[in-house]
């Protein structure tokens, strides 16, 4: 079978990235960039770089697929995928630039919602990442995925994977145990406890063991991922596999909406709603969404809600395993399980890329060995600092005359170092002069100057800074292609016991994580 | 009353779809034809979801298993009828096919002139069973051959 189709799409695809490229880069755009927030509108950047390579690409491989002749093969396959991945793409381009900004504009001009203090779309997290999510939902249940896209489509979980694979250059160690231990700690308990809770309440109802099985492995893992991993296993029938993904679609989709929106007006902090996404919502891919919805701008709150991923997904081949000896033990014709079988090939290998990355950056290979979130220290001009931020003679004369003010000793002797040198000399230093800043002791002027030579000194990993980036639009390749797999007839399908069961265990574990992350956990890490 | 020659019974496998089964043999006549239209409704084709956190070998497992689950459903059901039709001696055929099931049965109508269609009614609000309808009201607009709905089972 040929797969790759003899399709202009690919090529017009590329004709419109161009062409959004030209228009954006020649100035064409420039009074609707100014109607998006002139100044304000932060993709300019991106607008006259990624549509031009992307949009290349595009056209060359289009114009091969169009006229060139195709023959079986791998290397058909591969090219066949090219298609489907730049529509998803170019969707992601459309909501990230125009779309979103467009909906923030609207929502703005309409004013701050009640007594809340925001903007609707501040307040229901519309941003490009829901907003793309939902374009992807709208496209494969109203017009559906075009033939050419389907294969395409499927490499959306590919870019999730990868962006996976890249936050872990972006934890430090620190952050990484005191994380894990959390996500263990709150996954451990709230995965075995919403198990253990659909397999009680499912035999109350007298529901078969094979439904019971699958049920509580998506209400209690990774929702789809779970389902799709265990129904094998405990032999579900098929009608039990729709009920069991028509409910944690629903719900999945449900939450990634509610979820940012509670986070919001109780005013939950990145590691908290992070925490709280990765725990509460059902299913994976809604948890990536709930927590770039919460922070669209940056990837904190995702950060932690990958690592409560990447948790449940490890917790995944234990618990198929608990199920199927389970389901074994209760079932006559069960076929036996083979632990090992079951554990090799459960196991998430982009994990291991996770831990690979994390490995490499520690060494300093992405950022120098002290950084923390991608920002290190440097005061010398190898590090980075430029001898045009050294404090000037007027600087310095505001600064000691406003010495008296400052009370703390490690405060003055940081300030004093910094008139000595003109500069901050170390991080102790530059820790001090931070609190200082946030102190307010000083008069604004001084602050100005203390926040610049703090400035002078941070400096952010041109490495961390491209992965960033990178991450972001991973992420919304990713989530944007799991949306267009997202159907109405599959979420229709939830229903029956299920429906009840998975109500009763999936309001229950949101409103008891909420409980937990809002008493216990700390609003940094 | 049993006159029908060459009879379509269109079903997706619903409760509904099986009591027609016994009804669309009962109306062949002697020596008919009963085409069997199976269709497996194309919800299933989105039942994998949005899954991303699985490996290549896990999810070729699962579609295998929901295939084989499938298919073992369809031979069921396929069996069934055709034990039947044997049994009042009307010659059996059978032809599965994947899609929505109302423009599955349009299509199958517009292939071959059928005296009669016999299909099962939709499921009661409540009834526990896979939302998939085949009864919709562009099948009643759109069929050339004359329509026999059967009742809902009791109970």
């Amino acid at each position: 079978m040929i797969y790759t189709k003899k399709s202009p799409a690919l090529f017009i695809i590329g004709i419109i990235m161009l062409a959004i490229w030209f228009t954006a880069d020649s100035g064409m755009l420039a009074s609707y960039i100014e109607h998006l927030g002139g100044k304000k509108y932060k993709y300019l950047g991106e607008l006259t770089s990624i549509p031009l390579y992307f949009g290349i690409l595009s056209v060359a491989v289009g114009l091969w697929q169009w006229f060139g002749k195709h023959t079986e093969g791998h290397w058909d396959y591969y090219s066949s995928t090219v298609a489907g991945a730049m529509f998803i793409l170019l969707i992601a381009m459309l909501v990230r630039w125009f779309v979103a900004p467009e909906v923030a504009v609207i929502s703005t001009g309409m004013g701050k919602v009640g007594n809340t203090g925001s903007y609707i779309h501040k307040l229901l997290g519309l941003n490009y990442v829901v907003i793309g999510i939902v374009a992807g939902i709208v496209i494969v249940n109203v017009f559906k995925v075009p033939e050419w896209a389907q294969n395409g489509v499927r490499v959306s979980r590919l870019g999730l994977k990868t962006g996976v694979i890249l936050l872990g250059t972006l934890y430090s160690a620190a952050e990484l145990k005191n994380l894990g231990g959390l996500s263990i700690v709150m996954i451990g308990f709230f995965v075995l406890g919403s198990v253990g809770l659909v397999l009680w309440i499912g035999a109350r109802m007298k529901i078969p063991n094979s439904m019971g099985g699958v049920l509580s492995a998506g209400m209690g893992v990774c929702g789809v991922s779970a389902t799709v991993a265990a129904a094998p296993v405990v032999q579900a029938k098929s009608v039990e596999i729709a009920y069991t993904i028509g409910t944690i679609l629903l719900w999945g989709v449900g939450c990634m909406f509610v979820f940012p929106i509670i986070g919001n007006l109780l005013g939950m902090s990145h590691v908290q709603f992070g925490a709280w996404a990765g725990t509460g919502i059902l299913n994976s891919a809604q948890v990536a969404g709930a927590a770039l919805a919460f922070q669209p701008d940056g990837i904190e709150t995702l950060k932690v809600a990958e690592i409560f991923n990447i948790t449940r997904v490890l917790v995944l081949p234990i618990i198929v395993l608990w199920l199927a000896v389970w389901y074994v033990k209760r079932e006559e014709h069960a076929t036996q399980v083979n632990v090992g079988k079951v554990i090799f090939e459960k196991f998430p290998v982009f994990v291991l890329g996770f831990i690979l990355m994390f490995a490499l950056s520690t060494t300093g290979m992405f950022a120098p060995a002290n950084h923390y979130k991608g920002k290190f220290f440097g005061n010398t001009a190898e590090s980075g600092f430029k001898e045009s931020k050294l404090l000037k003679s007027d600087q310095i004369a505001i600064l000691q005359q406003e010495m008296g003010k400052v009370q703390r000793a490690d405060r003055k002797e940081a300030v004093q170092r910094l008139i000595d040198n003109g500069k901050v000399m170390s991080i102790s230093d530059d820790d001090a002069i931070r609190g200082l800043v946030n102190a307010k002791v000083v008069s604004k002027e001084a602050n100005g100057i203390l926040k610049a030579a703090h400035k002078a000194v941070r400096h952010t990993a041109k490495k961390i800074k491209a992965f960033r980036k990178w991450i972001t639009w991973l992420f919304a390749f990713g989530l944007v292609g799991l949306g267009m797999q997202i159907t109405f007839s599959s979420m229709r399908q939830a229903g029956g016991q299920p429906a009840v069961i998975g109500g009763i265990v999936g309001f229950l574990k949101a409103i008891l994580s909420l409980i937990v992350v809002m008493m216990l956990v700390a609003e940094t890490i | 009353m049993n006159r029908s020659k060459h009879v379509l019974l269109p079903s997706h496998g619903t409760v509904g779809a099986q009591a027609a089964e016994s009804v669309a043999i009962e109306l062949c006549a002697e020596d008919a034809k009963i085409h069997h239209l199976v269709v497996v409704p194309d919800l299933w084709k989105g039942m994998m979801g949005d899954d991303w956190l699985n490996n290549g070998v896990t999810r070729d497992r699962y579609a295998r298993y929901l295939e084989t689950e499938l298919g073992r459903e369809v031979e069921e059901h396929c069996e069934r009828v055709r034990s039947k039709a044997k049994e009042k001696g009307v010659h059996y055929s059978c032809e599965i096919v994947l899609g929505k099931p109302d423009e599955c049965l349009i299509e199958a109508c517009m292939e071959t002139d059928y005296d009669l269609v016999v299909m099962g009614s939709p499921r009661p609000k409540g009834t526990p069973g896979l939302r998939s309808r085949m009864a919709t009201k562009s099948l009643t607009q759109a069929l050339s051959s004359p329509l026999l709905t059967v009742p809902y089972p009791d109970g």
